[in-house]
């Protein structure tokens, strides 16, 4: 369980997450048929992976256009897992971008910033 | 019949029509026409802000089409690649944009929306965000495909109340429609 990847659809990010460099990383449009069904393996290699560290640090970073309803609920759990790998131990940063415009993605952020506390969240407002 | 009487929803607001889809919706045609509304709205002068929340709002009503509607062409059993029949309207009046959809359900379906629609028309902009915001840390409701988060998404987007309603069209079913203003 080196990497898992998924390229790019129009309703479907990048997914690439490179377990064996500690970077994690979201980029493109969300809103598949289904978020439970996109996102469940990805929830699962994540938590796995999550599960055998001790002390280390993990880079994430999302990018996200668009993201549905039922892909933000799912990506509140991702963040929910780690946050409890912060909690355990491990140092998790998360690089959230957002279009400078953007409030949705921005205060979706703040959310997630809120409620996780153990991640460093760092927010990056992109010029569009 | 000629071309011109082909207008059958929404006579008056041609000039200011934007997009309009009556049909079969999958998650395919979504993308399609979701490209489309993004072009359509990306040569209006509205904010990108304005833009987002359009076409989310019409993402959340053309997937809630695909989930909910009860004009089914695959069997109600099959929760993937699904296809339903419903219509999505994107117009510009008196510098609001309406985004309006319209779908068949049952009656049992309309009495389990109603009580999630009415609360949201009374609620403020801010009683809103409360709601969404417990919403998105409460656990999946088990009668909802997506998170529940649907409609109040559509909601706190909307600046003006949304509008819905509930219209027999016979066999027991209704048409709901559902309105939203950005």
């Amino acid at each position: 369980m080196n990497k898992l990847y998924l390229a790019p659809t129009s309703n479907t990010p990048e997914v690439d997450f490179d377990f064996a460099s500690r970077r994690l990383s979201l980029k493109g449009e969300s809103y598949p048929e289904s978020a439970a069904a996109f996102y469940g393996d990805i929830l699962n290699q994540t938590s796995d992976f999550l599960g055998t560290l001790s002390n280390e640090d993990v880079h994430v970073v999302v990018q996200l256009n668009y993201f549905n309803s039922s892909s933000t609920k799912m990506l509140f759990s991702f963040f929910d897992r780690l946050n409890q790998a912060a909690e355990d131990g491990n140092q998790i940063t998360l690089d959230w971008h957002h279009d400078v415009d953007d409030e949705t993605i921005l205060e979706f952020g703040l959310e997630v910033a809120e409620d996780f506390p153990a991640i460093e969240f760092n927010a990056h407002a992109l010029e569009s | 019949m000629s071309l011109q009487d082909i207008n059958p929803c929404f006579p008056g607001l041609d000039e200011h029509l934007i997009f309009f889809y009556a049909g079969y919706f999958s998650q395919n045609i979504i993308n399609a026409i979701g490209d489309a509304v993004r072009l359509r709205i990306g040569q209006s002068d509205a904010s990108g802000s304005v833009r987002r929340k359009i076409f989310s709002t019409f993402i959340e009503m053309a997937q809630n089409i695909v989930h909910y509607s009860s004009d089914s062409l695959t069997p109600p059993e099959q929760t993937t690649l699904e296809m339903r029949a419903g219509s999505v309207l994107v117009t510009h009046v008196d510098n609001a944009f309406l985004i309006l959809c319209a779908n068949p359900v049952s009656q049992e379906f309309a009495e389990q929306l109603t009580p999630q629609l009415e609360p949201l028309r009374a609620m403020t902009n801010e009683q809103i965000k409360d709601a969404y915001r417990k919403a998105l840390r409460s656990e999946t409701n088990e009668n909802s495909k997506g998170a529940g988060l649907g409609l109040l998404t559509i909601a706190k987007d909307s600046s003006a109340p949304i509008e819905y309603g509930f219209n027999p069209i016979g066999n027991g079913m209704l048409m709901f429609t559902l309105k939203a203003t950005i």
